[in-house]
């Protein structure tokens, strides 16, 4: 049996409470479905998501982590998505330092109104880390 | 290129100078210990203590930048001190300032060329053979076996930002000091102290031949760090060694937060978690969050990092942290082209931004 068809990866979804969210709620409410596997994780902005809680999850059992939130230029706190593309850059450069996968940590804008893009984010994210596999850093105890 | 002049003065004249022709409330500067091994920063107010001074004493107990937060954090001296600080020192503290964790006003700042320090525990006033080969070194503009790896690799070793700041590589110790003055303050401290520039000096060539070596060495250790750390075995097998003591962050200068995350009660879990994790994983190495620690400073501070090479003195168990921390931290500095210590009224990278910037890290 082929194991990558079997594997259900864990993806934590970092998503703003305003854009983010409201992107979900647009595709609740258009009847779009996305992986169940992905799980929602509500920040007040993508500025205040630390390095360290996307470190965590990848360390602690994650799969992937993606992030979404307001469009440049429409965040609810005038600046929190800029120093939230600083952040995901810098920890991607980290990543990338390290050997590890950059590619496991996703940043894409999805609006308030884009309850399409929401679903397809998650489930193009979804695809893509089934493709990558399981985490290695994740399955290590020794961490 | 700041013009050098020849003072006329040793280092103990040019302290006594300092004490006796600008109004000061100290200088702080290396100091003997009574022991007589060992030296440390020290802030002196009595003129006749000096003797004891050993600014060029090649060891860094506490990266001084912290001694300066502290007698400086809430407010500026009121009467001028000078300080003595190696260039990863004031680097340490420019981004303290940004910070506002310390003040540079009514601080005359005195800065040295730097040939590098020992690990502490690897050096004592009385260890003749050693400290002879220093100023060899020096002279020659030559690394110095047995300083710290980050100090052999580094190739910012003239201050930056200083008031007045003292040319040495190349030059004998006991030779009277070649100086330069940057700043305004500086330079009002040349005329008090009756400096003129009328003995032009010239820069020693041994300052680019230290350059040169010191770049070599750092693009090898660079090298180095990148091949052991590669992949999830690499980075796990670097901090395998790590017990958690946390004493990186404690020395470190730029680690200024009272309360550290890492220190905090989020890491203070209810003992059912850590059997959640165990169930999950099988087995659960203890004490956890390691690698966790180390990844989450540097995404922290990793911006900042002066590479002062404190983090790799304190650790108990020899893990490379400042050369980790030094590779790595010019990766994410590149991205912003920022420079650690460069320049006191350029903002933090992670406070600023431009509207349309790195793009390619979007998905």
């Amino acid at each position: 049996m082929d194991e990558k068809k079997e594997f259900t990866p864990s993806i934590i979804y970092g998503l703003c409470s305003w854009c983010g969210t409201g992107g979900s709620e647009t595709a609740g409410a258009m009847h779009l479905q996305y992986a169940d596997n992905i799980r929602p994780f509500r920040v007040p902005c993508t500025g205040a998501i630390d390095p360290v809680y996307i470190l965590r999850a990848l360390i602690e059992g994650a799969d992937g982590f993606a992030v979404s939130g307001c469009h440049p230029g429409d965040c609810h706190f005038d600046s929190g998505n800029y120093r939230a593309r600083r952040r995901m850059a810098v920890l991607k450069t980290l990543l990338e330092t390290f050997g590890l996968d950059s590619e496991r940590v996703w940043l894409r804008w999805v609006g308030h109104g884009e309850g399409k893009r929401f679903a397809d984010t998650a489930n193009e994210f979804n695809d893509h880390i089934k493709k990558m596999g399981k985490n290695p850093l994740a399955q290590r105890r020794d961490t | 290129m700041q013009t050098l002049i020849d003072s006329r003065m040793t280092m103990p004249d040019f302290i006594a100078a300092l004490f006796d022709k600008l109004d000061l409330a100290g200088v702080a500067a290396m100091t003997k210990l009574p022991s007589g091994e060992k030296a440390a920063y020290t802030l002196l107010t009595d003129k006749d203590d000096i003797e004891d001074c050993v600014p060029y004493f090649p060891a860094m107990p506490a990266n001084a930048a912290r001694a300066v937060s502290k007698f400086t954090r809430q407010a500026p001296p009121s009467k001028q001190v000078a300080v003595f600080l190696r260039p990863c020192e004031l680097r340490a503290l420019t981004e303290l300032v940004k910070i506002k964790q310390a003040a540079v006003d009514n601080l005359l700042i005195i800065g040295f060329d730097c040939a590098g320090v020992f690990p502490f525990s690897k050096i004592r006033l009385s260890d003749e053979l050693k400290l002879k080969e220093y100023r060899e070194a020096v002279a020659k503009g030559k690394n110095c076996e047995g300083i710290r790896p980050v100090c052999s690799a580094c190739t910012r070793f003239v201050p930056e930002g200083a008031d007045i700041a003292i040319s040495f590589i190349g030059r004998n110790l006991d030779e009277p000091l070649v100086l330069s003055f940057p700043s305004e303050k500086g330079k009002e401290a040349a005329k008090t102290l009756g400096l003129d520039s009328s003995s032009k000096v010239e820069a020693s060539p041994a300052v680019d031949s230290l350059a040169e070596e010191r770049g070599g060495a750092e693009k090898k250790l660079t090298e180095k760090i990148e091949e052991a750390l590669s992949g999830t075995d690499g980075l796990i097998s670097v901090f395998d060694k790590c017990i958690s003591c946390h004493a990186c962050s404690h020395v470190c200068p730029i680690c200024y937060c009272k309360n550290c995350y890492f220190e905090s009660q989020t890491f203070e879990y209810f003992p059912e978690s850590y059997f959640t994790r165990m169930r999950e994983k099988g087995a659960l190495r203890l004490p956890v969050d390691r690698v966790l620690f180390h990844l989450g400073r540097l995404s922290h501070m990793g911006l900042s990092c002066v590479a002062c090479g404190m983090c790799e003195d304190a650790c108990p168990v020899n893990i490379p942290v400042s050369q980790i921390f030094k590779t790595a931290g010019a990766k994410a500095q590149a991205l912003f082209g920022y420079i650690p210590g460069k320049n006191r009224d350029e903002p933090l990278p992670l406070l600023t931004f431009s509207e349309r910037e790195l793009e390619e890290f979007e998905d």
